[in-house]
């Protein structure tokens, strides 16, 4: 067979021979059509829409009631008095938290077996418990003194005058938290690779700088998301305040509730608040977030608010031009060899897959967006 | 070879085990200044260890390194070595460069960044002096126009010149490189290579080691080869690359040849 004498040049691929290349490029793509997404699409639509008309006509849920009190003095004052539990729970927990992260990757047994015990410990005592042990804390010690360890005490306090319901509640909530924070601070900080550990440390870096220079902002990456996970939970968390009798949103709205039966409408208005200010602290976070991925990806991450003036710009030029796409200028102060390939690649395999094709300035972002970039 | 002058890098009786597995059997090295000694021997052979012993990144568990005279991770107190606190040992490491395989640069800071690094966080320099002299010696290394750009952005070459830049950084008076080529596509060898050479031929006392046993005859001044822990042979690159006297230097050597 190798013998045979070459006849004509073997056409390339499964093109057609006659096919011109120059041609093809001309060509207008079609966009593959999903037609199963489209009806589930639909279907899912139909069942929203159904319970929306639920929600506006059913009088159950008593729309007048509602807003007579969203915005009412007593559950704005709630509403601050929850953020605040929430600020002073997470700064005072996170704080606590990376002093026992740190402990428990100290090359000192006593340390680390500290924190490992005050992890083991907070982490198997519900928070409710731990709350109400705080708030009785002035049956427990009538006293508190400040001197010598085990000599003689300089200074008494009244407990019932330093702990307040208010403190209490906010030492229980940060001691709680912070056993958690510190796992997720560990966490972040072992996930960092070695070698940056290694090359600081050959580079004569000092311990304190390492860690502040190298390792956390590094390990940030992988701390924030928790974090974020922990301080929403902790927000919503702060309900449990309520047992003690805590003017906290929810339990401001439990009083109102408790004193004109209007249950369900009192609910929704603290649901509200809750989805309010939740969506706040996940803007926040990914604005963080993305603060802290520099260096981590080739491109930036666009934020979910760059998205949507992406989404829509694309939606008014999709009809009018599908060539812009060609002309995606490269980011200022990035390289412009290796960008520009990206760029063209996503931007053709957006063209392809999705209807609404991009705007011409973030092209490339936008496929790698709805990632992770979306809200939760 | 040079009479009476201290070398700038002395190893002596160094050991190390890693569990029951003795890396080191006592090894024995001098690198004068200005000299470049290569490390050549098989996977395995206790190579990288060698030089992290060197900088102290591994404690020798008997034998001693000097460099430049000073006694790393140690103070002398009559007949005594008195073991130093970790600030001490850093502070000595400031002045030796080393050169990772995988190039470990900070990935959260930019090319000149990684390079100012040292020099402020363990030099005391002021940010603004320290910068000026990082894109001066990224440029040195051919990324004067990269200065900006984080290290993903940057080819495996790229980055392994910004990482011998970073080395540079701290003025060292030894440079320490552990497979400097070894993690790059064949393609990007040579400009790192050339880098080394350059440096090489600018006088810069260095201790390579690598596979590349061509190069290591271009820039070395001594070839140490080494076998499971021991120094088998040591010596001009004629004498050991094209003459050997050991029978385990032959075997490897014709093997990567
Ligand atoms: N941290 C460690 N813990 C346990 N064993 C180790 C450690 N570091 C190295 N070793 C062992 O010591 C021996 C020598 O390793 P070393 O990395 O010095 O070899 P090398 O000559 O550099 O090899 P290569 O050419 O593959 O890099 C190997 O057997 C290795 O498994
Ligand atoms: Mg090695």
């Amino acid at each position: 067979m190798s013998s045979a004498p070459p006849a004509a040049p073997v056409p390339a691929r499964h093109a057609p021979a006659d096919d011109d290349p120059d041609e093809l490029r001309g060509l207008t793509v079609v966009p593959a059509r999903y037609y199963g997404r489209w009806l589930a699409g639909g279907v899912v639509l139909v069942l929203v829409a159904q319970f929306l008309h639920g929600l506006a006509t059913n009088p159950g849920w008593d729309w007048p009631t509602f807003f007579d009190y969203l915005l009412a003095e007593s559950v704005l004052k709630a509403v601050w008095l929850t953020l605040q539990l929430t600020f002073y729970g997470t700064a005072l927990g996170f704080t606590l938290g990376v002093l026992l992260a740190m402990m428990r990757l100290s090359s000192s047994p006593v340390p680390r077996a500290v924190a490992w015990a005050y992890i083991w410990a907070f982490r198997s005592i519900p928070l409710i418990v731990q709350l109400l042990f705080w708030f009785n804390l002035a049956y427990l010690y009538q006293e508190l003194g400040f001197g010598i360890p085990f000599g003689p005490v300089f200074w008494t306090f009244e407990t019932m005058h330093l702990v307040g319901p208010i403190t209490a509640a906010v030492i229980g909530l940060a001691l709680h938290q912070a056993a958690y924070a510190a796992e997720i601070v560990r966490g972040g900080i072992i996930s960092v690779d070695s070698g940056q550990r290694e090359a600081a440390a050959a580079l004569g870096l000092p311990k304190l700088r390492q860690l502040r220079r190298i390792v956390l902002p590094q390990a940030m990456r992988g701390i924030l998301p928790n974090a974020a996970n922990e301080i929403i939970s902790l927000f919503k968390g702060t309900s449990i305040v309520s047992v003690m009798a805590l003017g906290e949103l929810f339990y401001q709205v439990q009083v109102i509730y408790g004193r004109n039966g209007r249950v369900v409408p009192l609910l929704m208005v603290a649901t509200v608040w809750y989805i309010v200010l939740t969506t706040v602290l996940t803007v926040v976070q990914h604005s963080v977030e993305r603060r802290f991925a520099r260096g981590a990806e080739r491109q930036p991450e666009p934020g979910p608010l760059d998205q949507l003036r992406t989404r829509l710009r694309g939606l008014a030029q999709s009809r009018s031009s599908a060539r812009a796409l060609h002309q995606s200028p490269v980011p200022p102060g990035l390289p412009p060899e290796p960008l520009t390939d990206t760029a063209r690649t996503d931007a053709t395999a957006t063209h392809a897959t999705a209807t609404h094709a991009t705007a011409t300035d973030t092209t490339a972002t936008d496929v790698r967006g709805p990632r992770k970039g979306e809200a939760r | 070879m040079s009479g009476g002058r201290r070398p700038m890098v002395e190893v002596r009786g160094v050991r190390k085990s890693f569990g029951d597995v003795e890396v080191l059997h006592g090894v024995d090295l001098d690198v004068h200044a200005g000299e470049v000694a290569t490390i050549l021997g098989p996977s395995g052979s206790g190579k990288s260890t060698l030089l992290r012993t060197i900088n102290h990144l591994e404690r020798p568990d008997a034998g001693i390194v000097r460099v430049d005279g000073e006694l790393m991770g140690y103070r002398r107190v009559g007949d005594r070595l008195h073991e130093l606190k970790e600030r001490a040992v850093l502070r000595q490491r400031a002045r030796i460069g080393f050169v990772f395989q995988n190039f470990h640069l900070f990935p959260h800071l930019t090319a000149v960044e990684n390079v100012a690094e040292a020099p402020v966080g363990a030099l005391r320099r002021p940010r603004a002096e320290a910068r000026r002299e990082a894109a001066a010696l990224l440029a040195r290394v051919g990324l004067g126009d990269r200065l900006d750009a984080y290290p993903r952005q940057l080819s495996g070459g790229q980055q392994q010149r910004v990482a011998i830049a970073r080395a540079l950084g701290l003025s060292p008076r030894v440079l320490l490189f552990d497979e400097p080529t070894s993690a790059l596509d064949p393609e990007l060898v040579g400009e790192v290579l050339t880098t080394i050479r350059d440096l090489a031929l600018g006088g810069t006392t260095m201790i390579v080691v690598t596979h590349e046993v061509g190069f290591a005859r271009e820039i070395a001044d001594t070839v140490v080869f080494m076998d499971r822990g021991h120094v088998v042979e040591q010596g001009p690159p004629a004498e050991v690359l094209d003459r050997p006297d050991h029978p385990r230097t032959r075997a490897f050597l014709a093997q990567v040849r």
